[in-house]
């Protein structure tokens, strides 16, 4: 058996397993999962290593779908395995994450899934493994927790995604129509041109395809909802993990390996990363909720990915997909404190939380590390990765996405001044005297991932030359010449981004009162914003909500109408034509016997005359 | 007539005159004769068609001209089976005329036995004549005025249809010289301007018209149907007037070349009085109040896709008019068995009185969907396959307009179907659904075997298409 | 001759015979037998196909038929029995043609017998019912059984009532 098959056939395999062990029984689910996950990690650093032979299966002879592991899947294969061993060590003893069974059925089928997607070398393969995570997707949510909120958020996330994988799926169609093949590596042999035909509309839906996964604005509205209404774990796992990994990888794949862009794309995709880092960074800013916070946090950071792999400048590539793999790092570190301090602290307002970084301490250190990160502060893996960003930015010759680039940067240190304050600094409330650190299970994969926060900005080399300039050779771009931690103007750019966000939580704490949590309220409540936010609190700007409230009721009743009509078309009409002519043609069926008799003669003698040749 | 099949009309006419004298004291003995008679020569023609040598080598071991006869007279032992052992328990203790019946049933299954494997007009016609004195005695069985009524019906209807019949076979006679199937056949394939024999085969047709039921000569059989005794009208829908009427116009559309065009204006009409019978047995049974009544209509529209079939006359249009004539024999057998089951259970057949009879009689009630979804040609079952069959026939005979209005009905088949369903076995109980339990298991055995043999026909259509078309194959050519 | 006038004599007498039965029954079998001496006539003057068509129709199918409705009309017949008076005048008309035909006939009898030279004379009754006809045979001999059950079925519910 080909080691390929492993990540993906193991945590199928095992889910299934799951389902059969009874839900009382302790660790066997637990232990199970966890094997099968770290098994998986094993198996895709042997196939990163080693790269092995490619799997190829024929399905009517023609269509070929092959799992080829090159750099760039091979290297997303391991983030997403790592992912997954670290989520199912965390879950061991965390019980905010709905019935065990199902949880650990749906992170391994999500493993599986994201396994094969990664692997796929065939646009259909892979689709059918997109398509697959958004069941487990909605599954995930809909059972983290036994409320409707949960479903509805499930259906919300569910409908999104299945309207933005329906414009995957028309894409991949019409890529491989154009192209006359589904192969990636087929296609990237002779990359396609947005001038040709349809090209921009196919590419335009394979990136909308991308994006929503990794959950861009305006795709990105139910991680938010999300973060209240399902666990944090699902957070730590899904939207910052898996589905950013895949997203960005599949926007990589398209932008760079199938199609050749042009100048105007390129404005298009920098655009829509900074207006994703803008906005996202600015609902974050005000948020009073660890894990929504978190979350608006996790769509910004989408921003800089995209806004990377739109420079379409080597750097800026690899700024991006570096940036993918430390978001995937830190964001999961963040999101699992926030788990932790929702186990033992019983909630996640801020208003209610204070001074834990006595009580947790490593923790509170995990937080601290990885929140440094995500706010780029040297020599942290964000900082590197965020740099390289901010220079294929600065590269193009548009400087306003940088500046962008920076305000966000700027706001998301603000925002996690004030998240940390409020947390684990300061005043503890009364009710939090007897808070006590997080069991090992939860720390273990926490402290793992923030010493990759450290070990990737230290040693910012390491995974720059092992795992993003051969996942770019794979793409066959040009080797860029990028240092690590480099002293230019950029640094101290920085610098002062660091200091004005400092000062600016100072005189938020001011005008707040001194309470960490109220520390964003004179943004939030300045004259233009207060409104803005106000409507936004009100998901004005949510184009589901919008959808669910005015379009699909209206769309829904045209249907209804139409509906009717045709009902009305297929049933009254045809039963009340049969009707008439049933009703005629019983008439003659009234049991006389002259008239049957008359019925038989004159048709005999109409037959007769006829089969006479009379006509 | 093959002397290999003699066996078969000869065994039934014997059991038939014992079944009085060894009846006489005993009566549950004519049950037990009529059954084992039937069940024996259905597993005799069984073990000569289906064993598993014969089917591996393609039927290469039966004569060609008995593979046609061998088919029809499985399923004339087939039906006759089933409605005899639901007659064994159907039929009430005591009844004067039991061993009667019994004869009358395996006279008519002889008759009919004589009707297939002959070759001769003449003869052909005794035995059709045969066939009418059995069935118009069979029907009066149970002494009702509609009995009655709809034989008397049946009777004079169908006379003039005999005196048709004969006046077309002098006629022949005159013309060819010879009675001979084979004569008229070289005769219609040779140059000869064949005008008087295709009047003399029009006469004939038309008495065999007239017998099958097609409109406009249909309107006996609504009548009869209805009126008859509960299992002689499964009896005769699902065999007696398909044997006596339909297989003939398939026989006579043969031995016409209706393919080659040779009798165009003939060929066209019972086409059209196919198509016509079609849309008026579908549009009058939507409007039907009576189980065995609706029935009875769809009988006529059954049987005008077999008529059109027959009519079009091409090989690909005979294996589907051959094979709709055998499942409709099974699908219209378990339609009338389960009325009588409904008829002896609820007490009546009447659509307005019954309804939700699911729940108490659940075999009765999916035997009869089965059935129905054969009927209306859904597929896998086997009435898919028939009426695909004789609509891609016609496709390809350029004939769109009747494969549409063929298809539109097959829909409308449904429909009527689909009202009778929701009207005696869903929906609320009715007050005489409400002491109405299921029937007993021998009287639920010959639906459920037929039920099994459509499904098993629809699935396994691969096999039985190579040998169907074998079938037409040869009685083509 | 001999044989064919005894033919002659037959049937007139079985068609009297059929016409003043009391029982319907009684006239349909009657009536059988006069299709048989009329058949048997036709294959003595060789015309065995018209013989086998008279035969089988007439006697065989005719007959059942008949006694097939006799059967279900019988109850209401010995309700209303019928004045017989007019048909006692048959044998005496018969009588007078009888004597008639005497004078006159047998000119006509011996032209049908030199016609029969020109049919080509298909052999005996037997060879034409045996070679040529025996599947009909089959048939007549299912007709009459058929006959006897119709007879068997109907008429005990008959005598029942």
């Amino acid at each position: 058996m080909n080691l390929i098959l492993i990540p993906i056939v193991l945590p199928i395999a095992a889910a299934l397993a799951l389902l059969l062990i009874c839900e009382k029984t302790k660790y066997i689910k637990e232990l199970l999962a966890a094997g099968a996950a770290i098994v998986s990690l094993l198996a895709a650093a042997n196939i990163f290593l080693q790269p092995p032979a490619d799997l190829t299966l024929r399905w009517f002879g023609s269509a070929a779908f092959t799992l080829h592991a090159d750099n760039l899947s091979a290297f997303l294969l391991l983030a997403v395995s790592l992912f997954s061993a670290a989520i199912s060590v965390y879950s061991f003893s965390n019980p905010a994450k709905g019935p065990a069974k199902w949880f650990f059925f749906n992170l391994l089928m999500t493993q599986g899934f994201a396994a094969g997607a990664a692997l796929a070398d065939n646009m259909v393969a892979m689709l059918f493994f997109w398509e697959g995570l958004l069941v487990f997707l909605y599954t995930f949510i809909a059972l983290s927790q036994n409320n409707h909120a949960a479903r509805r958020t499930a259906m919300k996330a569910f409908l999104i995604n299945g309207v933005t994988d329906l414009c995957l799926l028309v894409g991949i169609t019409i890529t491989a129509y154009i192209a006359g093949t589904a192969s990636m590596s087929e296609i990237a042999r002779n990359k396609l041109t947005l001038e040709y035909g349809w090209a921009v509309f196919a590419y335009v839906l394979l990136m909308i395809g991308a994006v929503s996964k990794a959950g861009a604005f305006p795709f990105h509205t139910w991680i938010p909802d999300a973060a209240t209404d399902s666990s944090a774990t699902f957070m730590a796992y899904v939207p910052a993990a898996i589905d950013k990994l895949l997203g960005i990888y599949f926007l990589a794949r398209a932008s760079v390996y199938l199609f050749a862009l042009n100048q105007t794309m390129s404005l298009v995709l920098m655009t829509l990363g900074a207006v994703t880092i803008l906005v996202a960074v600015m609902m974050a800013f005000v948020q009073k909720d660890y894990k929504r916070l978190l979350s608006y946090h996790a769509v910004s950071q989408t921003g800089y990915m995209i806004l990377g792999i739109g420079t379409l400048n080597p750097i800026g590539i690899a700024g991006g997909l570096f940036h993918m793999i430390n978001h995937a790092t830190y964001k999961s570190c963040l999101f699992m404190t926030s788990g932790a301090v929702e186990r033992q602290a019983g909630t996640t307002d801020l208003s209610k939380l204070g001074g834990l970084f006595r009580a947790m301490p490593v923790t509170g250190l995990c937080f601290v590390i990885a929140a440094a990160a995500i706010s780029g502060i040297a020599p942290l893996n964000g900082f590197f990765s965020k740099e390289l960003v901010y220079k294929g930015a600065l590269d193009t010759g548009y400087t306003v996405f940088f500046i962008a680039a920076e305000i966000g940067s700027f706001l998301t240190l603000a925002s996690f001044l004030k998240l940390g304050h409020s947390v684990y600094f300061g005043d503890r409330p009364e009710n939090l005297k007897e808070t006590k650190e997080a069991p090992f299970s939860m720390l273990l994969p926490m402290l793992t991932l923030a010493g990759i926060c450290l070990a990737f900005g230290f040693g910012a080399e390491l995974p720059l030359n092992w795992l993003i300039v051969p996942s770019l050779a794979g793409m066959s771009i040009p080797n860029p010449t990028m240092s690590g931690f480099h002293l230019d103007k950029l640094y101290f750019v920085s610098v002062i981004v660091i200091l004005a966000a400092v000062i600016n939580h100072l005189i938020g704490l001011a005008a707040g009162g001194g309470k960490a949590d109220k520390a964003s309220d004179h943004i939030h409540y300045a004259p233009v914003l207060k409104e803005t936010y106000a409507l936004a609190e009100r998901r004005a700007f949510d184009i589901y909500e919008l959808g669910m409230d005015k379009a699909v009721p209206f769309v829904s009743r045209l249907l209804f109408k139409a509906d009717r009509f045709f009902d009305w078309a297929i049933d009254a009409l045809p039963s009340g034509v049969a009707g008439f002519l049933g009703g005629s043609v019983n008439r003659f069926h009234n049991g006389s016997y002259p008239l049957y008799m008359a019925l038989t003669l004159i048709g005999a003698v109409v037959y007769i005359l006829l089969a006479g040749g009379l006509k | 007539m093959d002397k290999g099949l003699l066996a078969y009309l000869l065994i039934p006419l014997l059991s038939a005159v014992i079944i009085p004298f060894a009846a006489r004291n005993r009566p549950r003995l004519a049950d037990i004769l009529a059954n084992v008679t039937l069940l024996a020569g259905l597993v005799n023609i069984a073990w000569m068609v289906l064993r598993p040598s014969v089917v591996a080598d393609g039927f290469a071991d039966i004569p060609g001209d008995m593979l046609f006869p061998l088919l029809l007279v499985g399923a004339i032992y087939l039906v006759a089976l089933c409605v005899t052992f639901f007659s064994a328990w159907f039929m009430e203790e005591g009844q004067p005329n039991r061993a009667a019946y019994y004869s009358l049933i395996l006279a008519s299954v002889s008759a009919m036995t004589g009707v297939v494997t002959t070759t001769d007009f003449f003869t052909l016609y005794v035995f059709i004549e045969v066939l009418a004195v059995t069935s118009f005695a069979l029907i009066t069985t149970d002494d009702s005025r509609g009995g009655i009524e709809g034989a008397l019906k049946y009777f004079f209807l169908t006379f003039p249809a005999s005196a048709l019949i004969i006046a077309g076979i002098s006629i022949l006679l005159i013309v060819l010289g010879d009675l001979q199937f084979e004569t008229l056949r070289i005769f219609m394939a040779s140059d000869v301007p064949p005008g008087p024999a295709v009047f003399a085969a029009a006469l004939i047709m038309l008495g065999f018209l007239i017998k099958a039921g097609v409109v406009p000569f249909h309107a006996w059989t609504p009548d009869a149907y209805q009126g008859a005794y509960a299992p002689v009208s499964a009896h005769l829908a699902g065999i007696v007037t398909k044997i006596s009427g339909v297989y003939a116009i398939v026989k006579l559309g043969t031995l016409l070349r209706f393919f080659d065009g040779r009798a165009s204006a003939l060929s066209e009409m019972v086409m059209f009085l196919g198509l016509l019978s079609i849309a008026v047995g579908a549009l009058a049974a939507l409007r039907q109040k009576d189980f065995k009544r609706m029935l009875a209509f769809s009988s006529i529209s059954q049987v005008g896709y077999i008529v059109l079939a027959a009519g079009l006359g091409t090989p690909l249009a005979v294996i589907g008019a051959v094979f709709h004539l055998f499942n409709h024999a099974t699908f219209k057998t378990v339609l009338f068995l389960n009325s009588a089951s409904v008829e002896k259970s609820a007490g009546t057949t009447d659509m307005e009185k019954l309804g939700g009879l699911e729940h108490s009689m659940p075999w009765t009630s999916w035997t009869s969907v089965i059935a129905l979804l054969s009927t209306a040609g859904v597929p896998p079952l086997s009435g898919f396959w028939s009426k695909l069959l004789i609509i891609l026939a016609l496709w390809e005979a350029g004939l769109r307009g009747y494969a549409g209005l063929a298809l539109l009905f097959s829909i409308v088949t449904l429909a009527y179907f689909m009202v009778m369903q929701r009207k005696i076995f869903f929906g609320r109980k009715s007050q005489a659904a409400e002491s109405a339990p299921e029937v007993s298991a021998p009287l639920l055995a010959p639906a459920v075997l037929m039920s099994a043999v459509i499904v098993a026909l629809g699935l396994l259509f691969p096999y039985f298409y190579t040998y169907v078309k074998m079938v037409a194959e040869r009685i083509i050519l | 001759m001999t044989y064919h006038n005894l033919l002659f004599t037959l049937a007139v007498l079985f068609a009297l015979w059929a016409v003043m039965a009391k029982k319907l029954l009684t006239s349909a079998i009657m009536l059988a037998l006069v299709s048989v001496t009329v058949s048997l006539i036709f294959f003595n003057l060789g015309a065995p196909w018209a013989g086998v068509f008279e035969l089988s129709v007439c006697a065989g199918l005719i007959t059942v038929l008949f006694i097939g409705a006799v059967s279900l009309i019988r109850s209401t017949e010995e309700k209303h029995p019928e004045s017989r008076a007019p048909f006692y005048a048959l044998p005496l008309a018969a009588a007078i043609f009888a004597i008639a035909g005497w004078f006159y006939l047998p000119a006509f009898f011996d032209e049908l017998a030199s016609w029969r030279r020109l049919a080509d004379g298909s052999g005996t009754i037997g060879t034409a019912l045996w070679d040529l006809r025996r599947p009909d045979l089959l048939g007549q001999v299912l007709m009459l059984a058929a006959g006897v059950f119709v007879i068997k079925s109907v008429f005990p519910r008959r005598t029942e009532k």
